[in-house]
C-alpha cells in the first residue's frame, strides 16, 4: 500500500502477522525475568525454564502412559455422548411428547454439578474406565443436544414443506434435510464438547485414578513438585487445543460447505 | 413428459381443473379465531397461468398450500380434476421465494433431489432428464458447481427446474422472483413463459409486482386484505407471445392501473 517505503510497510505487515506469537513469546520471557530477578521460589511460581526442565525429567513413556489414560477416557466419553445426544435430539425434534418429557430431565441433569456427583458414580460403578467415561459423558452431552436440536429447528420451513409435498418418509426428512442443515450447529457443539471431555476425564481422575494427566498433576502437587505439575498442566492444555483443532479440521475436510463464507 | 401427450383423456382446456369452492380457512380452531381467507371461489383451467396479487398476509401462500395438499381448508373444498385434495399431491411442483437449494449438494444433485428424497435413489435416465433440464435453463456448465457459486438468478433457475423434475402438471410459485434484481427478474419471467409454452402446466403464480402479474398471466386474482377474499378476477387480454414490447402497449397500463386501484383503495367492491 505504501509505495514510498516498501521496506517499512513490509516490516509492518510481518509484525502484524506474527503479533500473536510475539506477544506470547514476550509474555514467557517476562515470566522468566520476573522469576529470575525476583527470586520467586519454584513452589510458588516456577519459571518457564524450570517447567521445561521438569518436563524432560519425566520419562517419555511415563508421559505417554498418562496421556493415553486421559485421552482414552475423554474420547470414549465424547463418542458415547455423540451416540446419545444425536438420536436423543432427533427424537425430541420428531416427537412433541418426547420433547416435553425429556427436556426437563435434561435440564435437571445439566444443573447437577457433576463434580459433586462424581464420587457417587465411582462408588456405584467402581474405579475403572466405565465410571470415568460416564462422568465425561455427563459433562459433554448437554451442549451437543442443545446445538443439534437448535440446528435441526433452523431448517427452512420451505424445505420441510417440499419434503411433505413429496410424501417422503420421515427418516429421509431427518437424514437428507434436517441433519445436514444442523451440521454447522452440531460442530459448534462438538468443539465445546471435546474440550469439556478433557475436563470430564480430569475430574474423574481427581476422584479416583492411578494414572492420567489429571492424576499426574494432582500427585505432583501433593509432592510439592510444582514445576512438574505445571509441565503436566501445559501438556494437558496443548492436547486439549489439538483436539479442538481436530474437530475444526474434521469439519473443514468432510463438510467444507458448512463453514462460514469468507468475504 | 408423457402426461402432456395423453392430454386427450383430460378435460378440455376450458373445464375447471383446479377449483376452489367456498374456501375459507383459520389456522386456529377456536370459534372466535379470525378467518385468514374467506369465501374464495375460483376455477383455474388446465394449463392456465393464474397470477395472485394482494397485500401481505392476505392468505396467498395459504391458497397455494391448499392446492399442494399441504393444508386442508377448514371451510369449503379445493379440488383438482373434480377430486378433493386431501393429501400432498404427486403432480405438483413448488417454487419458493428463496431458491432453497441444499448447500451440500451440487447443482445437478439439487435438481435430482426430489427423486432422491422421495424414492431414495435415481436412475441414469433420471440423470439424463436432469441434464436436459439444466440445458434448458442454460446451466449445463454449472451442473457440478455448488449452489453458493451461482448468482441469485441462476439459483432460482435451479429451483424452478427442480420443481419440474417430476414433470408436475401443476406448478405453484410463491413470489419466486421477489429476491432478484429488476433486470434478472424480467429476463427470468420471459424464460418462464418459454418453459410454460413448451411444457404446458397449470401455473399458480403469487407475486407482489403488479406489472409482473400483467406481463405473465392469463388471469389475475386480486385479493383483499385479511381476511383474504376475491376482489376481482381479471382477464389479461394481451396477445402472446409477450415480450418487453408488451409493457409499452396502452392495454398493459390500463390493466395495471385497474389492479393498482384495488390495491390502494381496498374498499372498492368487486
Ligand atoms: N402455519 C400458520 N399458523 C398460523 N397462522 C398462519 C400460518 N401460516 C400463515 N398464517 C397467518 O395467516 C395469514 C396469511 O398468511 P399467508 O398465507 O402466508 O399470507 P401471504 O402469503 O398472502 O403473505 C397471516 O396473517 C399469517 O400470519
Ligand atoms: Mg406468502
Amino acid at each position: 500500500m505504501n509505495q514510498t517505503f516498501p521496506l517499512k510497510s513490509w516490516v509492518k505487515q510481518q509484525a502484524n502477522r506474527f503479533a500473536p506469537a510475539l506477544f506470547f513469546i514476550g509474555l514467557v520471557l517476562l515470566w522468566e525475568l520476573v522469576c529470575q530477578v525476583g527470586k520467586v521460589p519454584n513452589y510458588i511460581l516456577p519459571s518457564p525454564s524450570a517447567i521445561i526442565t521438569a518436563f524432560f525429567n519425566v520419562e517419555f513413556s511415563r508421559w505417554m502412559t498418562h496421556l493415553w489414560a486421559t485421552l482414552r477416557v475423554a474420547l470414549m466419553g465424547f463418542v458415547l455422548s455423540i451416540m446419545i445426544a444425536i438420536p436423543l435430539s432427533i427424537g425430541m425434534i420428531r416427537s412433541e411428547l418426547m420433547n416435553r418429557v425429556l427436556y426437563p430431565a435434561l435440564i435437571v441433569i445439566q444443573s447437577t454439578p457433576v463434580v459433586a456427583v462424581a464420587p457417587l458414580i465411582i462408588v456405584l460403578l467402581g474405579t475403572e474406565d466405565p465410571s470415568r467415561v460416564l462422568i465425561t459423558c455427563l459433562i459433554t452431552f448437554f451442549p451437543l443436544v442443545v446445538s443439534t436440536t437448535t440446528g435441526m429447528l433452523e431448517t427452512p420451513p420451505e424445505m420441510i414443506e417440499l419434503s411433505q409435498s413429496l410424501r417422503a418418509p420421515r427418516y429421509r426428512e431427518t437424514w437428507q434435510i434436517r441433519i445436514p442443515y444442523a451440521i454447522p450447529h452440531i460442530f459448534s457443539g462438538l468443539r465445546v464438547s471435546i474440550t469439556l471431555a478433557i475436563i470430564g476425564a480430569v475430574v474423574a481422575e481427581f476422584v479416583a485414578a492411578e494414572e492420567g494427566l489429571g492424576y499426574f498433576i494432582q500427585f505432583s502437587t501433593s509432592f510439592f513438585k510444582i514445576p512438574q505439575a505445571f509441565a503436566g498442566l501445559i501438556f494437558l492444555s496443548v492436547i486439549s487445543l489439538l483436539l479442538f483443532k481436530s474437530v475444526q479440521w474434521t469439519q473443514a475436510w468432510f463438510f467444507p460447505w458448512s463453514l462460514p463464507k469468507k468475504k | 413428459m408423457e402426461s402432456i401427450e395423453d392430454s386427450n383423456k383430460e378435460p378440455s382446456k376450458q373445464a375447471a381443473y383446479v377449483s376452489f369452492k367456498g374456501v375459507g380457512h383459520k389456522y386456529d380452531p377456536l370459534p372466535t379465531a379470525p378467518m385468514v381467507i374467506d369465501s374464495i371461489d375460483l376455477d383455474i383451467h388446465r394449463h392456465e397461468f393464474v397470477a395472485v396479487v394482494g397485500p401481505s398476509g392476505c392468505g396467498k401462500s395459504t391458497l397455494l398450500r391448499m392446492v399442494a395438499g399441504l393444508l386442508i381448508p377448514s371451510h369449503g373444498e379445493v379440488s383438482v380434476f373434480d377430486r378433493p385434495v386431501t393429501e400432498p399431491r404427486d403432480d405438483v411442483g413448488i417454487v419458493f421465494q428463496k431458491a432453497n437449494l441444499l448447500p451440500w449438494l451440487t447443482v445437478r444433485k439439487n435438481v435430482l433431489f426430489p427423486l432422491k428424497h422421495k424414492y431414495g435413489s435415481y436412475s441414469a435416465n433420471d440423470e439424463k432428464r436432469a441434464n436436459e433440464l439444466l440445458e434448458m435453463a442454460g446451466l449445463t456448465q454449472f451442473a457440478d458447481k455448488m449452489p453458493d457459486e451461482l448468482s441469485g438468478g441462476m439459483q432460482q433457475r435451479v429451483g424452478i427446474i427442480r420443481a419440474l423434475l417430476l414433470n408436475p402438471d401443476i406448478l405453484l410459485m410463491d413470489e419466486p422472483f421477489s429476491a432478484l434484481d429488476a433486470l434478472t427478474r424480467e429476463q427470468i419471467g420471459f424464460d418462464l413463459l418459454d418453459i410454460w409454452r413448451e411444457h404446458p402446466k397449470t401455473l399458480l403464480f403469487i407475486t407482489h409486482s403488479i406489472s409482473e402479474a400483467v406481463l405473465l398471466a392469463d388471469r389475475i386474482l386480486v385479493m383483499s386484505k385479511r381476511p383474504g377474499t376475491v376482489l376481482d378476477l381479471i382477464d389479461v387480454d394481451l396477445p402472446r407471445p409477450r415480450s418487453s414490447k408488451t409493457i409499452n402497449s396502452p392495454r398493459f397500463s390500463e390493466l395495471a392501473d385497474l389492479i393498482r386501484g384495488y390495491i390502494y383503495e381496498p374498499n372498492v367492491p368487486a
